[in-house]
């Protein structure tokens, strides 16, 4: 196995547009587990640890774009406040050590249905920034994304160089179920963010399907049954967090595993999404979350 | 009875003497031992479950650069003896067989651990598959009864009329409970390094025991036990994995025949351990309980069905708590086998009576509701007089005195037995009791060494090992009472066949054991050299006769309270308050026992919210062979742990006057984490563990 190590983004993008079966890997927590359970054996790693860029954040155009290479500690430390949902999701991965390590780009690179990151980001809108040497940048909505089991929208020859959102405009919840209380990959999870400008709820589905998804149908009801200035003022009507929990637990397509039953899933689903809205809309009116 | 030796560093909460040697990084754990100029292996295991190797080709990875050789069944050295009975789990590389996935059918010997590995993968091998089967289930139509279950208990008993007792019982509670598949996973992994030369062979071993490793591998090498060292000065736990020899040790051995006098070492990794150092085996355990409306019994029912392997018979002695717990004039117990092509099954910590007072305790908790009686209240009138099927008396039973103990001190007298009745904040909050029992176990043929050294100091040596326990504190404290005096003027040593002979640290028995040892050699040596003895002296000594052990039953006591929160919405599971009430004889250590009983009691919260081993039934290999997936609970799943024991001495069991305290902890664990949850929630869960998706149907 080659090790390749640019030391610049410029080059990282050289070196893959060469390279197409080379892993990219930035802390390692999901590719060398691996690696070293003989998962898979790429004929090449490109380390991006050596590209500093993508370890940074900035505020640009009024949205926040956070680097590949990012650790999560410091996702949650340093722009935490600006993205709730994806924050409490980092805040759940793993243990401290590997969240010193583990990055929103390396679990977007992972594509596991069961990764903590995707459901915030399906839920807040955030944009994938990809970039190759020859194709130069392209922008992927999140819900783009996701094409299978461990399978992106990322071409051969391309990298993540950022996920780009929006400072949340209202309050954002995440909501994880699994079979011990740390270190855990989720049973199932679900995400929410309210977009009160628009007059719209975004939601993320982990775990619980082949690809991390959007609740479609349960956004679209939510919209038509929250049409209206008045009705983001006031309490939330009886029945419609239940009713949105429902048709939450209707979006999955989970299955039987070792970590739970697809009838558990469905119904925890359920439950985390009426939840999580219950939550969110208990801080709007609070005034503690953002409006 | 025997006489007691006057406790005066015993039960002091003595720091553990070779605990900055830990923390600092200087004890030497096997893998870490010093020897020259090491060669490294690793094993290449078979990818099927049954079947032969029709052809194995080492050439590419015998070309490797750095690989010394590979060792498969074609070429490495013959052991000694026909491999028939236990040794077949140690027959390795001795013929083309392969009887469970994961079996060692080769290793190989390089300059460094990666190029080892690295060379173990470009091994090919073919196969002629058999047929295999690894599936556990009661209604099989070979499942056999073994001469005799763990430990030498007999496979059945049978006491009175059960089926008529039942018939005739106005209460019946008769259901079907499940322990899964569960996994030792001591924090170290097992590890072996080992040197032949002229001299024999030395191991440095992660071990229970180095004279049962001595004793089982010497005859397969063919070399006098004298000629065979094991040393283990250190240990990182074992949980029972380590109380034999396994494969990697002979893997070991024999690679170390081929190198000429180089040493060899081996470091089995976690996901190999899956395969090849111990399990505990899945059991179907059937509880029929009849009993009065006033709770006393009048039947009991205890049988089980579990796995074996093919190859070497083990066998589970999981209803043998149900012989002795609790009075009922009618009784049965059954243990019935599935031979499978699985990975040999051997001890984990309490192997029996872990999974078997699973069952019974949660049975009786159903027996509880099912009369309208406290669970503890059932308990205390079920007590028996004297030991229910051997006639005996208890040499001590303060099982009571637990209950009643514990009761108290976990504001049991305020419960509201209704079942779904506590919802604060969303949780479903319960409580839960269950009962505690483990043998006091003595085994024989220990001897110890005193020899009076030129600096004044008493050097006390035994061939025990510490396995993490704080046998190197504990058993400095009885010599030290054992010759009255101080702990400073006592310098112990174990780990090492160069000491007397000592049996494993295992069945709670290895202090019993060893200490009654020391007190003979202590003894020996007074009776010989006085309290003035000179530079050089020496005596060795046996343990003490316990002529009570024949008049006596023997055992340790505890109850186990648990708190429950069940989220009601998610069945998300949290336990905030854990208590264990032990009746254990003497305590020597509180500091290292406390440790003993919390640790115990938190792998029986384990046990009961997480571990499972999953088997393919098509591949026949754990699925989830690595701590990622299979799960032990963490530091965020165990909050409140506490454990405390009744001051007392059991002058019956040996000169300390204590029985044992290792295991106890683990049993009944999980059964009152499983009543709380039922008490939490009016759901009553039969299979471990208890997930959130078997609190919905």
């Amino acid at each position: 196995m080659e090790f390749l190590r640019p030391l610049s983004w410029e080059e990282a993008l050289a070196l893959r547009a060469g390279r197409p079966d080379a892993v990219p890997i930035q802390g390692g927590t999901d590719v060398m587990v691996e690696i070293n359970f003989e998962v898979r054996r790429p004929g090449a790693l490109l380390d991006l640890n050596p590209v500093r860029e993508l370890a940074e954040w900035e505020m640009a155009e009024g949205r926040l774009r956070i680097g590949a290479g990012l650790p999560y500690t410091r996702l949650i430390e340093e722009v935490g406040d600006r993205v709730p949902g994806l924050a409490q999701a980092a805040r759940t991965v793993g243990s401290p050590q590997i969240r010193n390590r583990g990055t929103v780009g390396g679990n977007l690179g992972a594509a596991s249905p069961a990764g903590d990151c995707h459901p915030p980001l399906l839920a807040a809108g955030a944009q994938v920034e990809v970039e190759s040497a020859a194709g130069g940048v392209r922008m992927i909505p999140a819900e783009e994304f996701y094409l299978g089991v461990k399978r992106t929208a990322l071409r051969d020859d391309e990298l993540i160089r950022a996920v780009w959102l929006r400072p949340a405009e209202g309050p954002q919840h995440f909501s994880k179920v699994g079979t011990r209380n740390a270190m855990v990959i989720a049973v199932c999870s679900f995400a929410i963010a309210l977009h009160p400008a628009e007059r719209r709820v975004g939601t993320g589905i982990g775990s619980a399907a082949p690809t991390p998804l959007r609740a479609a149908e349960a956004e679209e009801f939510l919209a038509g049954e929250l049409a209206g200035e008045p009705a983001w003022g006031r309490s939330l009507p009886d029945g419609l967090a239940e009713r949105f929990g429902e048709l939450v637990g209707r979006a999955a397509a989970p299955i039987d595993d070792v970590r739970g039953t697809a009838a558990y899933r469905r119904h925890a689903l359920a439950v985390m999404a009426r939840r999580t809205l219950t939550w969110a809309w208990q801080d709007r009116l609070a005034g503690t979350g953002r409006s | 009875m025997t006489e007691t030796i006057r406790a005066r560093a015993m039960g002091r909460p003595l720091e553990r003497l070779d605990g900055r040697d830990k923390v600092v990084g200087q004890a030497p754990y096997a893998y870490e031992q010093q020897v020259t100029d090491p060669l490294y292996l690793h094993p290449v295991q078979a990818v099927i479950a049954r079947g032969r190797i029709n052809a194995i080709d080492t050439a590419d990875a015998e070309s490797l650069p750095g690989v010394v050789t590979v060792l498969t069944h074609l070429n490495a050295p013959r052991l000694t003896g026909d491999g028939d009975g236990d040794d077949r789990e140690l027959w390795v590389l001795q013929s083309d067989e392969v009887h469970f996935r994961g079996q060692f059918i080769g290793v190989v010997v390089a300059e460094t651990s990666e190029i080892a590995r690295h060379a173990a993968d470009l091994v090919r091998v073919e196969y002629e598959r058999w047929p295999h089967d690894v599936e556990l289930s009661a209604d099989r139509d070979d499942l056999y009864a073994p001469d005799k279950v763990n430990a030498g208990h007999d496979t059945d008993t049978d006491v009175g009329d059960v089926a008529a007792a039942l018939a005739d019982a106005p209460v019946v509670v008769d259901h079907t409970y499940r322990t899964p598949m569960e996994y030792n996973n001591p924090m170290e992994p097992h590890a072996t390094v080992a040197v032949w030369d002229a001299g024999g062979l030395t191991m440095y071993d992660s071990t229970q025991g180095v004279h049962v490793v001595r004793q089982r591998l010497a005859p397969l090498f063919g070399l006098d036990p004298g000629h065979v060292r094991v040393v283990a000065p250190h240990v990182g736990g074992g949980f029972g994995s380590k109380g034999a020899p396994h494969a990697h040790n002979v893997l070991a051995g024999l690679a170390a025949q081929v190198t000429g006098g180089r040493p060899v070492k081996l470091a089995v990794t976690r996901q190999q351990m899956f395969s090849v150092v111990g399990h505990r085996t899945p059991t179907i355990q059937r509880i029929g309980l009849g009993a009065e409306t006033d709770g006393r019994l009048t039947a009991l029912v205890h049988e089980v069905v579990e796995h074996t392997s093919r190859i070497v018979e083990y066998a589970e002695q999981t209803a043998v708590v149900s012989r002795m717990m609790y009075a009922a004039p009618n009784r049965r117990t059954r243990h019935r086998l599935a031979a499978l092509d699985v990975p040999v099954p051997f001890w984990m910590r309490a192997p029996g009576e872990a999974p078997g007072a699973f069952a019974l305790e949660v049975a009786m908790d159903e027996l509880a509701v099912a009369c309208g009686l406290d669970p503890v209240e059932l308990r205390i009138r079920n007590e028996p007089d004297v030991d229910p099927e051997s006639g005996r008396p208890f040499s001590g039973r303060r099982m009571s005195e637990c209950l009643r103990e514990g009761a108290r001190r976990f504001g049991w007298e305020s419960r509201d037995p209704t079942p779904a009745a506590r919802l604060r904040d969303g949780w479903l909050e319960g409580t839960g009791v269950a009962a505690s029992v483990y043998p006091r176990i003595m085994q024989t043929g220990n001897r110890a060494w005193v020899r009076y050294g030129p600096d004044g100091r008493y050097e006390v040596g035994i061939g025990a090992v510490d396995i993490g326990t704080g046998t190197w504190t504990a058993l400095t404290q009885i010599a030290a009472d054992a010759l009255e005096v101080p702990v400073e003027e006592v310098r112990l040593r174990i780990g090492d066949t160069d000491l007397p002979e000592a049996a494993v640290a295992g069945g709670s028995g290895g202090l019993s054991a060893w200490g009654s040892a020391v007190v003979g050699a202590a003894r020996a040596f007074r009776e010989k050299f006085g309290r003035h003895p000179s530079a050089g002296d020496e005596a060795t000594g046996t343990a003490p006769e316990s002529p009570a052990a024949e008049d006596f039953s023997m055992y340790s006591f505890g109850a186990q309270f648990a708190h429950v929160r069940v989220h009601a919405d998610t069945g998300e599971i949290r336990v905030p308050r854990m208590l264990g009430v032990f009746t254990v004889g003497r305590v020597v250590n509180p500091r290292t026992a406390r440790s003993q009983f919390v640790g115990a009691m938190t792998m029986g919260l384990s046990m009961a919210l997480h571990e499972e081993a999953v088997l393919d039934p098509r591949f026949g290999h754990v699925v989830n062979h690595d701590l990622a997936t299979y799960h032990i609970a963490t530091h965020a799943d165990v909050q409140d742990v506490d454990a405390i024991w009744l001051d007392e001495e059991d002058p019956r069991s040996n000169p300390m006057g204590i029985r044992g305290i290792g295991e106890i902890g683990i049993v009944g664990a999980a059964a009152a984490v499983a009543n709380a949850v039922h008490h939490a929630t009016g759901v009553r869960v039969r299979d471990l563990p208890i997930t959130p998706d078997k609190l919905f149907h």
